[in-house]
């Protein structure tokens, strides 16, 4: 039995289609339930932020997150296989028209991802005062709370819209199957089954 | 504001049944030991000799002499005890089985009580991973065994020109795109039984160190046990064979085979606190 932790939204949708395609049976959680139980898994219904710590502590085996996610966590877990879904990049965003100018003394950029920006500026060894927000981030630079912010686009819709644009990618994302250490070697045979049966999936989508 | 039920995170606090049951761990691997003819060493808590032992040295609690020389809190047992045995003791004894039990510290306030035991100038690992195995029988504990050995994600690393990250994350997608029969089977690998025919197809430097690992599966009884081949875990002295012992999420236990200063040993440490843990 495994069991596997799930964010709740489009990607459990996606991974249960998935799961779906390699059964042959529906994969369905009843309404408002957190657990759905089969006979060889587990789900859960997480949050997204969740699921690295589900897998980390061992209350779940695998688990399906965004890599943004992974590395803003930066937990020890097992990064299995690119499932090629979610693909979006965390990126820098300005004010159309300005340019990143790093030799300000100082530079405010506010963000929900704190440790991804925090080692990007660390790494080209600038000063960064980080804003840390928990959401409506392409507000900051529109009313003087920040220089620019780092966050997540998809098709930089939302950046457009609110007169922002992408002045430099930071990293490309996409969702993968994580696996907890200690299952890994426990279970090595169930985790690396339903890794090549889902890697097999992927590979005909693409 | 510090409240006065407050202890320091990281600290440890035991009392009725588990100070009792720490007690016990201790008691059984003290009797195992002794019946196998170890003898029992404390080291100073005190150390000059910390950063040679310790991957992070900023996890060092550190503090100064009356001479303002560095010194710091035992972080790490294994090197401080060869070094005493065989630098201050060596004169004395001429004895190479030794255990211990006493607590490291790690900073900020990370407290670890350990059983832990040194075979100096031994180089079958399975010396030492069966006394460790010996003590969760008497405890019983059957946790599972993990048999490695750190040479040949080192040598695999120059061989496919991948980088120990990619082993110390378990990046199997990276190893199977490979497409290498061989490569694929060490993923693959998991049980004692199948090692010979792995070890047919390998190359021979791999070959040598599957052989290794096969040899310490027979000399161990222990049946929960898996091996694990491209385990990578950074370490700052185990060169060559090395064992985990896991139970659920908790690690009760790591050891493996080193060498200091030319000379070759083996030890173990058992993590107290999570056996007292998972009684809980």
């Amino acid at each position: 039995m495994l069991t596997v932790a799930l964010p709740k939204g489009r990607i459990a949708q996606e991974t249960l289609e998935i799961f779906e395609t390699i059964f042959g049976e529906s994969f369905k959680f009843d309404d408002r339930k957190l657990i759905l139980e089969t006979e060889n898994f587990r789900f859960l219904l997480v949050r997204n932020q969740d699921v690295a710590t589900y897998v980390f502590h061992q209350a779940a085996d695998i688990g399906v997150v965004g890599l943004d996610t992974l590395e803003e966590q930066g937990l020890d877990v097992i990064r299995l296989l690119d499932l090629r879904r979610g693909v979006c990049k965390v990126a820098i965003g300005m004010r159309v028209g300005e340019k990143l100018d790093l030799t300000k003394a100082e530079i405010k950029v506010a963000t929900k991802m704190v440790n991804i920006t925090k080692r990007y500026f660390a790494d080209r060894a600038i000063s960064a005062d980080i804003i840390k927000l928990y959401g409506s981030i392409e507000l900051a630079p529109l009313v003087g709370l920040a220089d620019m912010i780092v966050d997540i686009v998809e098709t930089g819709a939302t950046m457009k819209q609110n007169g922002l644009e992408v002045i430099e990618e930071i990293m490309e994302s996409s969702t993968y199957l994580i696996a907890n250490k200690n299952s890994y070697f426990e279970k090595k045979s169930e985790i690396l089954d339903i890794y090549e049966k889902i890697n097999d999936v992927v590979k005909q989508e693409n | 504001m510090i409240f006065e039920h407050e202890i320091p995170e990281g600290s440890k606090l035991y009392f009725g049944d588990s100070a009792k049951r720490k007690r016990e761990i201790e008691q059984v691997a003290s009797e195992v030991l002794y019946k196998e003819g170890f003898e029992e060493i404390v080291t100073p808590l005190f150390s000059y000799h910390q950063d040679d032992s310790i991957a992070d040295v900023k996890e060092l609690v550190r503090i100064n002499d009356t001479k303002n020389n560095k010194m710091s809190l035992r972080a790490d047992s294994t090197i401080d005890v060869v070094r005493i045995i065989t630098k201050r003791l060596g004169r004395n004894t001429t004895h190479s089985k030794w255990f211990y039990i006493q607590p490291i510290y790690r900073y900020p306030s990370t407290e670890q009580y350990q059983v832990g035991a040194e075979v100096i100038g031994e180089s079958d690992l399975s010396v030492a991973l069966n006394q460790a195995m010996e003590i969760f029988g008497r405890l019983e504990v059957k946790p599972l065994l993990q048999i490695s050995n750190i040479a040949i994600p080192m040598k695999l690393s120059k061989l496919l020109n991948i980088g120990l990250d990619d082993f110390r994350h378990i990046n199997i997608q990276k190893f199977l795109e490979l497409d290498i029969e061989w490569v694929t089977k060490l993923v693959y690998l998991q049980h004692p039984e199948d090692i010979d025919a792995v070890i047919e197809i390998v190359p021979d430097e791999i070959k040598e160190e599957l052989f290794k690992m096969k040899e310490i599966c027979q000399k161990i009884a222990y049946k929960n046990k898996v091996i694990a081949p491209l385990y990578y875990a950074e370490m700052l002295y185990y060169d060559e064979l090395f064992f985990r012992v896991i139970e659920g999420n908790k690690i009760h236990t790591r050891g493996g085979r080193y060498v200091n200063e030319d000379v070759t040993s083996v030890g173990f440490a058992i993590y107290t606190d999570t056996l007292i843990e998972a009684n809980k």
